[in-house]
C-alpha cells in the first residue's frame, strides 16, 4: 500500500515513534502469537470482557456528565437522562444491557479458563487476579444498581446488603460499612456511588492491569494435549496476535456493538418508579439475575436447622457461598497436578454439578422454572401435609430438588455426553 | 349507700319506707316534686339563683360532702344489684346513679352538680329536707326538658361564665323545628325528641346503665359527632313503629332516610371516604330547627356547598317551572327514583353524564317528551346534543390519556401534554356545571375549549410516538455500517495467509 | 484462501473499504456521543425551579381571570401567581386539597376559591371555609432581574420549592 497517503501516515507514524519510544511497543505486539486450537474460540473472551468493560468506562464517564447522586435528585436525573439529554436513552441502555453481557462473558470466560487448566503453574495469579476482578465487576453491579434510586433498586439493595449482615461475627460490621448506616439512606447512595465511581475503577485498572501484564508476560496458554500432541509448546501453530487475531476480536466487537444497540433501541431499560423509603417493598424484590443463584438459595433454606435450632439457614447460606468462593479462588492449588496432565475427577464433578445447580436456581430465580416436583409428590404420596404453611417451612425441599436434578444432569453430562466434552485437550 | 340500704333504720329510714313505697313508682321522685312542680315557673325562678352554681369549676358542696351522691350513688353497680335483688326492691335500682357514667358529662366536668339540675339541698342529711329544701325537686319531665335545658343555655349571661361567646338560640330554633312543634302541639308524646334525645342523658340509671354523659358537640364520643348523627336521628327516623302515622304537611315521614343517605354519594363520601365536609343529617335539615328545606328552599339547601351550580339553576326558567310544578329543585334530576315512585331526596346519587340527554337513565326526557307537550320537546333535543358533547369531550380525555400513558411507558417524554390534559377535564368539570344553566351556548364554548386543549395534546403525543420510532429508524441506519465492517473485516481476514494447523 | 498477487490487490481494496467503514462506525458513535454532552436547556425534571412565561407587571386582573392565564406547571401540579391586593407576589399549587379541582384566585375579594364545593382559601393558602381539609400548598418566589439596569416591574418571577 504505497501512495501519497499512505506516505503521510507513515510520516506521522515515525514522528511519534521518534518520540516516544513505540518501536518496543511494536516489537512485543509483533512477538505475541496466538495458537491455533480446537478450544482457540475461548480466547476470544477475555478480549470481549475487556471490549465490554471499555464501553462500560466510556457510557459510564458520559452518564456521570447528568446523574445527580442525591436521594432526591438521583431518579429525577435517570429520568432526564432517558427523556431529555440527547441519545441519553441510548447511553443509559447501553451501559445496563452492556453491564449484564459483562457479567456473562465473564461468567464463561472463567468457565473456559478452568476448562482449559489455564491456571496451571506459572500462571496461578493470573488465575487468582481474574476471580478477584469477577468479584469486582459483580461488586459494580450491585452499586450500580443502586443508583437510579427507583423501588426495584432500593428494596434489593436493602435486601442484598441485609443478607451479608448475616455473616456471623463480622457480618453487622460489613452491614453498617456497605449501607453507611442502619438502613439503606442517601448515605448508601453516595457511598456506592463512590464505590461506583471511584474506588472501583481505580482498584480494576490496578487488578486489571496486572492480569493483563500477566497474560502478555507468559503469553497464551495452550491446554496440555494440544501441547502434547504437537510435542511442544513451540510446535502448536499459531497466528500473529496482530492483525491476525485482532482482526477477528474486532469481528467479535462489531457484533457485540450492533447487539448493544439493537438492545437498547428495542428494549430500553426501565426506568421504574422512584423510590419510597418509608413504603413497603413491592412484590417479587430480587437482585439482578447473576446473583440469582445465591438469592434463591437463601430462600430456600429454612429458618432453623431440624436439630440444629442454633443454626441459622440464612448464616450457613452465607457461609457456604463463601466457602464456594473460597474454593473457586484457590482451584490452581488444588489442582496442582495439572501439569502433568492427572485428572482431577472430583474438581470436574463439583464443577459441572456447581454449574448446573446454578442454572437451575437462576432459571428457578427467575421464575423460569418451578421446583415443586419433589414437594408436590411427598404431598401426594400422603407424607407431606398440603397446607400452605406448613408446606412453606419445607420449602428447602425446592434446595433439595435442585442438588438432585444437578446431580443427574451431571452424571448424565459426564458420562454420557463424555465424548464431546473437550477431554482430550483437558486429559 | 342506698336509701333502700340505710342500716340501723334510723328514723330517715322509717320515714324512707311509705316514703319509698310511694316512690316506687316510675317518676315517682318527679311527682313527689310535682306540686311545686305546678308552680314550677315562678318555683323555677325562683330556683334560678339557686341551682346555678357561680363560676368556677369547684363544685360548691364538696363531693364527699353532697348527700345525694352518698345516697343515690353507688360505684360499685354489682354489688347494689345484688343487695337489692336480696331485698326484693329491684326497681329501685332506677334511683341509683352509677358515678362513672357522669365522669364524661360536661356539665359534670363543669361543676354542676345534681342539685343543679334536680334540684333539692345537698347538705341535707334527712330524706325529706333533702327533697323539699330550696324549692324542692324539679319537674324533669320529657316535655319538660327543652325548655329546662333552655334555662341556662339560652340565657347569654349564664353561659358566658363557661364559654366567652356562647350560642343562646338553640332553644328558640327548637321550638321553630318538627320537634319542637309537635312537643307543643301534643304535650306529652314521649317518642318526640328533645334535648337529652340527640345529646344524650347525663347518666344513667341502676336500670338503665349505659354510662354516656352529655358531651360537646366535637367529641368523638358524642351521639351528634358529625360521623354518628344520622345514626343518631336514624334511632328514631328510621324505626318503622315509630314513624307510623306521623306526617309533616301531610306527607308521611316514612322510615327509610337514613339507610337512603348512607347509599347516596353523600353518605358514601362521609362514611367511606371519611370527607368531614360531606352533609349529614343537620346540613340540610338544621340542627336545633329541624325541618324538612321545603320546596322552594331545597336549592338553597344544595347551593350553600354547590354554590356555583345553585345559582345558575336560580337564573333559569326551569327554577321558575319547578316552583310552579311544586317540583323541589335540585333533587327532582339528582335524586333516585326507586321504581318509578317519586324521586327519593335522601338518595343523591354520583352525578353521571347520564342524567342529560334523551336515552335510558336520563332524567330530561320524564319531562320533555312527546306526552308532555306543555314541556317543548326542544328543550330534550338540545339536552341530547350537549351529553353528545360531554360524552366526546370525555372519549378524547381517556383516549389522550391512553396514548399519553403508551408514550410515557416507550419512554419518550411527556410531562407537558399531561399537564395540558388537565387542563381538558378542568372543561369538562366547568361543562358539567354550566349544564345547571339549561344554555347551550355557554356549554358549547366550554366544550369547544376543552376540544382544543385534547388537539393540542394529541399532537403532542403523537409527536412523542414518531420520536419512538425515529429511534428505530436511527438503529437501522447505524446496523448498517457496523454490518458492513463485519462483513468486511470476515472477508479481509480471509485474505490474509495464515499458518495452517498441522492436520492430526 | 489462495496464495496468489490477485489477493494481495484485492486485500488492499478490502483494507480500504475496512478502513471507510470503520470510519464510518465511529462517526455513527461519535454523532449521538457528541448530541448526548451538548447541554439542553433545563426542562422540568430535575428543575427544582421554573421561572415564569410572564413578567411581574403582566400579572393583573384584566379579561382572562386566574387560573388559566397565570398557572404554569411546577413539578407536574398547576402552580397558579398572583399579586395579593397589598403589592406581594405570591405562587401556590392550584389544585383544591377537597377533591382536586383546580382553584382560582379572586383579586376582587381577595382570596382563592374553588368552584366545586365553595371552599375558600386565604392567600396564604389556609383554608378557611369549605370543605377543604388542608391548606394550599405555597412555593418561594424569586423576583430576579434580567439585567441591573431594567425598570421596576420587569422582573422575570423564578419558583422553587420553599425548603
Amino acid at each position: 500500500m504505497r501512495g501519497p497517503f499512505a506516505e503521510w501516515i507513515g510520516r506521522v507514524k515515525s514522528f511519534f515513534a521518534d518520540r516516544l519510544g513505540l518501536e518496543d511497543l511494536q516489537k512485543l505486539a509483533d512477538k505475541k502469537r496466538v495458537p491455533i486450537h480446537r478450544t482457540s474460540l475461548f480466547y476470544f473472551l477475555g478480549g470481549m470482557a475487556l471490549f465490554l468493560f471499555g464501553i462500560q468506562v466510556v457510557t459510564g464517564v458520559l452518564l456521570s456528565l447528568y446523574y445527580k447522586p442525591s436521594p432526591d435528585q438521583a431518579f429525577e436525573s435517570v429520568r432526564a437522562i432517558m427523556t431529555e439529554v440527547e441519545y441519553g436513552w441510548l447511553i443509559r441502555s447501553v451501559h445496563s444491557w452492556s453491564a449484564n453481557l459483562l457479567i456473562g462473558v465473564l461468567a464463561l470466560h472463567l468457565l473456559t479458563t478452568y476448562v482449559m487448566r489455564a491456571y496451571r503453574k506459572p500462571r496461578e495469579f493470573t488465575w487468582l487476579t481474574g476471580v478477584l476482578l469477577l468479584a469486582m465487576f459483580m461488586a459494580f453491579g450491585f452499586s450500580g444498581y443502586l443508583l437510579p434510586w427507583n423501588q426495584l433498586a432500593f428494596f434489593a439493595t436493602k435486601v442484598g446488603t441485609a443478607i451479608v449482615g448475616a455473616v456471623p461475627l463480622v457480618g453487622k460490621h460489613f452491614l453498617l460499612l456497605a449501607r453507611s448506616g442502619e438502613n439503606v439512606t442517601g448515605d448508601t447512595l453516595a457511598r456506592f456511588y463512590s464505590l461506583h465511581v471511584v474506588i472501583l475503577p481505580l482498584a480494576t485498572f490496578a487488578v486489571l492491569g496486572v492480569h493483563l501484564y500477566l497474560v502478555q508476560k507468559h503469553g497464551m496458554s495452550i491446554p496440555q494435549g494440544v501441547v502434547e500432541r504437537f510435542g511442544g509448546e513451540d510446535k502448536v501453530p499459531s497466528m500473529p496476535f496482530v492483525p491476525h487475531f485482532l482482526l477477528r476480536d474486532m469481528v467479535g466487537w462489531y457484533v457485540a456493538l450492533g447487539l448493544l444497540a439493537a438492545l437498547a433501541a428495542l428494549f430500553p431499560w426501565e426506568l421504574g418508579e422512584k423510590a419510597t423509603p418509608l413504603g413497603a417493598p413491592p412484590p417479587g424484590i430480587q437482585p439482578e439475575w447473576y446473583f440469582l443463584f445465591m438469592f434463591e438459595t437463601l430462600k430456600q433454606l429454612p429458618g432453623r436447622f431440624f436439630g440444629f435450632g442454633w443454626l441459622e439457614g440464612e448464616v450457613v447460606g452465607v457461609l457456604f457461598f463463601g466457602v464456594c468462593w473460597l474454593v473457586v479462588l484457590l482451584v490452581p492449588f488444588l489442582d496442582p497436578r495439572a501439569v502433568q496432565g492427572h485428572p482431577r475427577r472430583l474438581l470436574n464433578w463439583l464443577a459441572t454439578w456447581a454449574v448446573f445447580a446454578f442454572i437451575l436456581q437462576t432459571a428457578s430465580g427467575l421464575g423460569a422454572i418451578r421446583l415443586k416436583l419433589l414437594a408436590s409428590s411427598l404431598v401426594q404420596l400422603g407424607l407431606l401435609d398440603p397446607d400452605p404453611t406448613i408446606l412453606d417451612s419445607y420449602r428447602w425441599l425446592a434446595l433439595v430438588e435442585a442438588a438432585l436434578w444437578s446431580a443427574a444432569a451431571t452424571i448424565a453430562f459426564r458420562f454420557g455426553v463424555r465424548k464431546w466434552t473437550v477431554r482430550e485437550s483437558m486429559q | 349507700m342506698l336509701l333502700a340500704a340505710m342500716p340501723g333504720g334510723s328514723a330517715a329510714g322509717e320515714k324512707a319506707a311509705p316514703k319509698d313505697a310511694a316512690a316506687q313508682a316510675p317518676g315517682a321522685a318527679a311527682a313527689k316534686a310535682e306540686k311545686p312542680a305546678a308552680e314550677k315557673p315562678a318555683a323555677a325562678k325562683a330556683e334560678k339563683p339557686a341551682a346555678k352554681t357561680p363560676a368556677g369549676p369547684a363544685p360548691r358542696v364538696p363531693d364527699d360532702k353532697n348527700q345525694c351522691i352518698t345516697c343515690h350513688s353507688s360505684p360499685d353497680f354489682a354489688e347494689l344489684q345484688a343487695e337489692l335483688e336480696k331485698e326484693g326492691k329491684k326497681d329501685r335500682l332506677r334511683l341509683a346513679v352509677i358515678t362513672s357514667a357522669l365522669a364524661a358529662d360536661v356539665h359534670w366536668q363543669k361543676g354542676l352538680r345534681c342539685q343543679d339540675c334536680h334540684g333539692g339541698d345537698p347538705t341535707a342529711e334527712d330524706f325529706a329536707p333533702a327533697h323539699t329544701g330550696h324549692g324542692g325537686l324539679r319537674s324533669l319531665k320529657h316535655a319538660d326538658i327543652p325548655a329546662f335545658c333552655g334555662e341556662c343555655h339560652a340565657d347569654t349571661d349564664y353561659m358566658r361564665r363557661y364559654l366567652p361567646s356562647p350560642r343562646t338560640d338553640q332553644l328558640a330554633e327548637y321550638w321553630t323545628s318538627g320537634h319542637g312543634q309537635k312537643l307543643k302541639a301534643s304535650g306529652d308524646d314521649t317518642a318526640v325528641a328533645t334535648c337529652i334525645s340527640c345529646h344524650d342523658k347525663p347518666h344513667g340509671s341502676g336500670l338503665k346503665p349505659q354510662p354516656h354523659g352529655i358531651r360537646a358537640v366535637a367529641d368523638l364520643e358524642s351521639p351528634v359527632y358529625r360521623t354518628r348523627l344520622a345514626d343518631t336521628c336514624a334511632k328514631c327516623h328510621s324505626d318503622e313503629k315509630l314513624m307510623k302515622d306521623r306526617t309533616y304537611h301531610n306527607r308521611p315521614l316514612g322510615h327509610h332516610q337514613n339507610e337512603s343517605w348512607r347509599q347516596s354519594v353523600h353518605g358514601k363520601a362521609l362514611l367511606e371516604k371519611g370527607d368531614l365536609s360531606a352533609p349529614t343529617c343537620n346540613h340540610c335539615h338544621g340542627n336545633h330547627g329541624a325541618l324538612p328545606p321545603q320546596v322552594d328552599s331545597v336549592a338553597n339547601a344544595c347551593g350553600t356547598c354547590h354554590g356555583r351550580a345553585a345559582k345558575l339553576f336560580a337564573d333559569t326558567k326551569m327554577k321558575h317551572g319547578f316552583e310552579q310544578s311544586k317540583l323541589p329543585g335540585c333533587v327532582t334530576c339528582h335524586a333516585t327514583r326507586v321504581d318509578a315512585g317519586p324521586p327519593d331526596s335522601h338518595l343523591i346519587r354520583v352525578p353521571t353524564d347520564e342524567l342529560l340527554g334523551m336515552e335510558q337513565g336520563a332524567v330530561c326526557n320524564e319531562c320533555h317528551n312527546e306526552q308532555q307537550p306543555k314541556h317543548g320537546v326542544a328543550g330534550a333535543k338540545e339536552a341530547k346534543a350537549l351529553r353528545e358533547g360531554l360524552d366526546d369531550l370525555k372519549a378524547g380525555i381517556d383516549y389522550a390519556r391512553e396514548i399519553l400513558d403508551e408514550a410515557d411507558h416507550l419512554g419518550m417524554e411527556v410531562s407537558k401534554p399531561r399537564f395540558d390534559l388537565r387542563k381538558a377535564t378542568d372543561a369538562l368539570t366547568n361543562a358539567r356545571v354550566q349544564i345547571h344553566s339549561f344554555d347551550p351556548v355557554p356549554v358549547q364554548k366550554i366544550l369547544d375549549e376543552g376540544q382544543g386543549v385534547l388537539s393540542d395534546v394529541q399532537a403532542a403525543a403523537d409527536k412523542a410516538l414518531r420520536e419512538h420510532d425515529a429511534r428505530r429508524v436511527w438503529l437501522g441506519l447505524t446496523l448498517v455500517p457496523i454490518l458492513v465492517v463485519v462483513v468486511v473485516l470476515v472477508l479481509y481476514i480471509r485474505t490474509l495467509p495464515v499458518a495452517k494447523p498441522v492436520s492430526t | 484462501m489462495a496464495e496468489v498477487p490477485e489477493s494481495l490487490a484485492r486485500r488492499t481494496w478490502l483494507l480500504t473499504g475496512l478502513q471507510a467503514s470503520i470510519g464510518a462506525t465511529v462517526v455513527a458513535i461519535f454523532y449521538p456521543v457528541i448530541r448526548f454532552l451538548w447541554p439542553r436547556p433545563a426542562t422540568r425534571s430535575g428543575a427544582m425551579e421554573v421561572v415564569a412565561t410572564f413578567r411581574v407587571n403582566e400579572l393583573k386582573a384584566d379579561g382572562e381571570q386566574w387560573p388559566a392565564r397565570f398557572t404554569l406547571d411546577f413539578d407536574g401540579k398547576p402552580c397558579t401567581v398572583i399579586r395579593t391586593p397589598g403589592g406581594e407576589i405570591k405562587a401556590f399549587n392550584a389544585v383544591c386539597t377537597h377533591t382536586d379541582c383546580t382553584v382560582e384566585y379572586r383579586p376582587d375579594k381577595g382570596d382563592i376559591f374553588c368552584n366545586c364545593h365553595n371552599g375558600l382559601y386565604d392567600l396564604n393558602g389556609r383554608n378557611v371555609s369549605g370543605p377543604p381539609p388542608r391548606p394550599l400548598e405555597l412555593y418561594k418566589v424569586t423576583l430576579r432581574k434580567q439585567k441591573e439596569t431594567d425598570p421596576p416591574g420587569q422582573e422575570e418571577i423564578v419558583i422553587s420549592r420553599s425548603a
